[in-house]
């Protein structure tokens, strides 16, 4: 991680401080005006901006756990959506077959998604590249099977309904709790990432995806490592999918869809290969981007005219907007981000200073 | 809790040692950081008791060595952790310490080895070990070559050298009552330290200094400069340690003021270690403030839109304004301003290079251009000049007090110091704290005392306003055909004033006109060469590239129209090759200070060739003008 500081006079007289999430002053100012803002939003936005934003925290959850997987540890997965799903029906079954209370649903579909981690991790091991990708996609068909048998077995074709969480004796449905709760859920899966990225094994995946049989030379246990991706990033998509099932209040195989895990693997692309901020932006864009559609064919005459068709338009604009990222911008929104912060930086030079640009 | 004030009287400091300075601190200030010093990416922070600790261990090492009182010591090393830990190691021991230039050439290492007698010689690394050990059997008082860096010595088997880390393990069980024993033992009055003037003519002579006088001197730059112990300030130690400068920096006034060092992991690594410690504090040379200046103009020439425009406002109202501070009126409107451009451009462009939090750059050792002194002054940064010589043991003769003084003079005359001025202008300085004379030449010392308690300095000067100013140094003048006198240091700072000028060297001495040669600034020449396409493979490529030449010829015509007719500069040369000091022969010191006779012999053709054609050449160039 070691980065230089941005500003001067930050020497560090301990290892420790090489490691620090935050290095400057600055930083930690910036750090708590984004979290007053996060946290005087619901307040002041509308019941449908603030579910729109539990929508986009719940998604940053997914992504970030994917980026781990596909943008730090490099497995490509296109399971992503299994996982999700495999997390709600767990919750949703245990749910409905015992009664069983969310946090205890909760540590189960973790588990499970420890599990599925671990089995889709295996052909890891041997299969690189697009052939990794086709055997995750087993994963997504298999949890869906079982799902869909589910359902109609049971009686409930239409799928699972839940009762929201019970919190300290009181049942959550309030928009802006949920917004609290997904918000903690963000934070919390932010700071393991960031965690797991800073110690031993972000650096081993690092590593791994760099070059395998280099990683391997180093002594840097590469089965081992690709596992552990596999199944934290399983685990935590897992959680996200148990959440999304109990703040929707029901699960269906419907949700689950291939298309949400094309979705996923878009914030990722979108947001920045490599980059947890890449994640999350990328997981605002795309949860946004309906909307945006949505908002600008209102604008065109005669908008009551394309309401029939703004589904194909949604998905139409969807996909150039992929495409004009992968030849565009390859680097992502963070790549935008980086640049504007580069700019500022870097003010009023162009570039850096002889000085350090030697080094 | 500060029972004794930190800067003593100078009586105290007279009757004084600095490894004495250093137990007390020890014992009044235990974990008060005293340096901090970077290895392997961290700043190791060391307080005064863990100072005193190393340097008790290092002197009962470099004792079992068999290093006893008068016994001299030689440091090759640049600014790091273990040259002040063994020079004060070796003053409690009362040796006598001197530093060889990290950039010297092995005939000077061998012409400074013989001439101090070194019995022990201390090397940073294994660069320095290559240097000495094929000398080491020629050199009969040479006994130990210690070995600060080891990494590179693995499988070397030779008697006389031994590692730091063993002589230090040698001392471990030392404790501060030992060394206080020990240091008990050296007298005040008793000889420190040798430093080396870097002479531009003949070999350099050894300044001794003893250690009360040192202490007294140097108090001199704490006392013109109150801020040092007013509070904390953080410095960075980079000049070489065999300097007197540098030793002052590294050695003497964090014992005698609040300073605290920070020394990087190398020399090279400056501009990066200026970024991290943002000094709040610094003590410079001429060169550096030129160089760091030169890269601020060199990269705002490459920016361009809103950010361009910005810099041009700001430095157009900053023009202004250090004109109405240096004659002491700036309103409480234009200060605002400033403020604003400051935050808005300055500040920034003084973060990348570490000196945003900087209160204080005292420049010596060499005169400082006024077109420098004024640049930072338009930053925003504060400063000032000082003057003082070798033979000052330390100390300085003048020094400007600023806050922003009027560059152009060197300040007024510090406690301590007596200053007149001869017949001839020469500056004569009187102190009871000068050095004792150099080392083992007589005549040397008799000449530069002069018999009656007046010190020569060489240099001439006059007074302007109570301060002093320097008209030249060491009497460097030349007189043209014309029968003009002329300094020629004088124009080599205005040509140096561009950046993409490294050094000049002005000739003309019973010539018709002035010539220069100059050496390129091979960093910002390079930035400019790809920021305009021009192709080049190395130095001597740039140097010879008609554009580059070009380019100089612009500044050289700029500068000449703030010159007189006479010190004009008709004709230059580009040197095709980088000066090193550390190549045999070559005409600059360690301090790269320019021989100019050396340079003349070594670059002859070069400079008569700027004689020979060149009246019909400027027949030539007066008639394209017309003809084109």
């Amino acid at each position: 991680m070691s980065r230089l500081p941005r500003a001067s006079g930050h020497f560090r007289t301990s290892y420790a401080q090489d490691f620090r999430l935050i290095q400057t002053p600055l930083e930690r100012r910036w750090l708590a005006a984004l979290l007053v803002a996060l946290l005087t939003f619901p307040f002041i936005a509308s019941p449908f901006l603030t579910d729109l934003a539990s929508q986009a925290l719940l998604a940053m959850v997914g992504a970030m756990a994917l980026m781990l997987l596909t943008g730090f540890a490099g497995q490509v997965s296109l399971g992503h959506a299994g996982l999700l799903a495999a997390g709600a029906f767990t919750a949703g079954i245990l749910f409905r077959e015992t009664g069983a209370p969310f946090w205890m649903t909760l540590p189960a579909a973790a588990l499970v998604g420890a599990f599925l981690g671990v089995v889709f991790g295996l052909p890891s091991l041997r299969l690189r590249g697009l052939y990794l990708a086709v055997s995750t996609l087993a994963l997504h068909f298999l949890v869906a099977y079982v799902g869909g048998e589910y359902e109609s077995k049971r009686g409930f074709s239409t799928g699972i309904v839940i009762d929201p969480p019970v919190i300290a004796g009181k049942a959550v449905t309030d928009p802006r709790a949920w917004y609290f709760i997904l918000l903690t859920a963000a934070v919390l899966t932010l700071l393991v990432c960031l965690n797991l990225l800073r110690s031993r094994s972000g650096r081993a995946w690092a590593a791994i995806r760099a070059n395998e049989t280099v990683a391997e030379a180093l002594g840097i246990g590469v089965a081992a490592n690709k596992l552990l991706a596999f199944v934290i990033s399983s685990m935590l998509t897992s959680l996200a999918g148990a959440l999304f099932a109990y703040y929707r209040g029901f699960v269906s195989v419907e949700a689950f869809s291939l298309f949400l895990s094309i979705q996923y693997v878009a914030m990722i692309i979108i947001g920045g290969m490599g980059s947890v901020l890449g994640a999350i932006l990328g997981a605002v864009f795309v949860t946004l981007f309906p909307y945006l559609i949505e908002a600008v064919m209102q604008l065109l005459p005669g908008a009551g005219a394309y309401a029939g068709v703004m589904f194909a338009v949604n998905y139409a604009a969807f996909g150039v907007v992929m495409i004009l990222f992968l030849v565009l911008e390859p680097q992502g929104l963070v790549g935008i981000w980086r640049r504007v912060q580069t700019y500022f930086l870097l003010w009023p030079f162009k570039h850096k200073p002889v000085a350090g640009a030697r080094r | 809790m500060r029972a004794p004030p930190l800067l003593r009287s100078l009586d105290d400091l007279r009757s004084m040692t600095a490894p004495a300075l250093l137990l007390q601190r020890a014992r009044t200030h235990p974990h008060v950081v005293a340096f901090r010093a970077k290895k392997r990416g961290v700043y190791i922070e060391r307080s005064w008791a863990q100072y005193a600790a190393l340097v008790a261990h290092t002197a009962k090492g470099l004792a079992a060595l068999g290093l006893a009182t008068g016994d001299r010591v030689a440091i090759m090393a640049d600014a790091c952790e273990e040259w002040p830990v063994a020079d004060l190691a070796a003053q409690s021991l009362g040796a006598v310490v001197y530093g060889i230039y990290p950039t010297a050439s092995a005939e000077e290492v061998e012409y400074q080895m013989r001439d101090g007698g070194a019995v022990a010689f201390i090397a940073e690394d294994q660069e320095y070990v290559d240097k000495i050990l094929p000398l080491a059997e020629r050199l009969p008082a040479l006994r130990h070559v210690i070995v600060v860096d080891e990494t590179a010595l693995f499988a070397l088997e030779h008697d006389k050298v031994t590692t730091f880390r063993e002589m230090v393990d040698a001392g471990r069980d030392a404790d501060h009552a030992w060394l206080e024993a020990r240091v008990a033992q050296v007298k005040p009055e008793q000889a420190a330290f040798i430093v080396y003037t870097s002479g531009t003519t003949g070999h350099p002579k050894g300044a001794l200094v003893s250690h009360g006088k040192h202490l007294a001197a140097t108090r001199s730059v704490a006392a013109q400069y109150p801020t040092l112990n007013a509070k904390p300030h953080r410095t960075v130690a980079y000049l070489p340690l065999c300097h007197v400068l540098g030793r002052d920096i590294a050695v003497t006034l964090p014992l005698l003021t609040e300073l605290v060092p920070h020394m990087g992991e190398s020399v090279e690594d400056l501009p990066n270690t200026l970024f991290e410690v943002a000094p709040t504090v610094l003590f410079t040379v001429p060169r550096y403030l030129q160089k760091l200046a030169s890269q601020v103009l060199v990269g705002i020439s490459g920016t361009s839109g809103l950010k361009r425009v910005a810099y041009e406002r700001a430095m157009a109202f900053a023009r202004e304004h250090v004109k109405r501070r240096w004659t002491g009126s700036p309103s409480g409107a234009t200060e605002a301003a400033q403020a604003l451009w400051r935050a808005l451009v300055f500040r920034p462009i003084l973060n990348k290079i570490g000196f945003d939090k900087v209160e204080l750059v005292v420049s010596g050792g060499a005169p400082l251009p006024a077109e420098t002194m004024a640049f930072w002054h338009m930053l925003g940064v504060n400063v000032v000049e000082m003057y003082g010589q070798t033979e000052t043991a330390g100390g300085i003769i003048a020094g400007q007090r600023g806050p922003f003084p009027r560059p152009g003079d060197v300040g007024t005359v510090p406690e301590g110091f007596e200053v007149k001025l001869a017949d001839d202008g020469e500056i004569l300085v009187r102190s009871a704290d000068l050095f004792d004379g150099y080392w083992g030449n007589r005549e040397a010392s008799d000449a530069v005392f002069g018999g009656d308690g007046w010190m020569r300095t060489g240099d001439v000067g006059e007074w302007r306003d109570g301060k002093l100013k320097l008209v030249d140094r060491a009497r460097d003048f030349l007189v043209t055909s014309g029968g003009k006198t002329i300094s020629p240091s004088f124009i080599e700072n205005i040509l140096r004033a561009s950046p993409f000028v490294g050094e000049a060297i002005v000739f003309g001495h019973g010539r018709k006109y002035l010539v220069a040669l100059i050496e390129i600034d091979f960093d910002t020449v390079a930035d400019w060469a790809r920021t305009n396409d021009v192709p080049y493979t190395g130095f001597t490529s740039l140097a010879q590239n008609p554009r580059i030449e070009k380019l100089i010829r612009d500044d050289i015509d700029k500068a000449n129209a703030q010159l007189a007719r006479v010190e004009q500069i008709k004709a230059f040369r580009i040197l095709p090759k980088v000066l090193d000091p550390e190549e045999e022969g070559e005409p600059v010191t360690p301090t790269r200070k320019v021989k100019r006779n050396q340079m003349y012999e070594r670059f002859k053709p070069l400079v008569e060739a700027m004689y020979d054609d060149k009246e019909e050449r400027l027949l030539a160039e007066s008639a394209t003008g017309v003809l084109a």
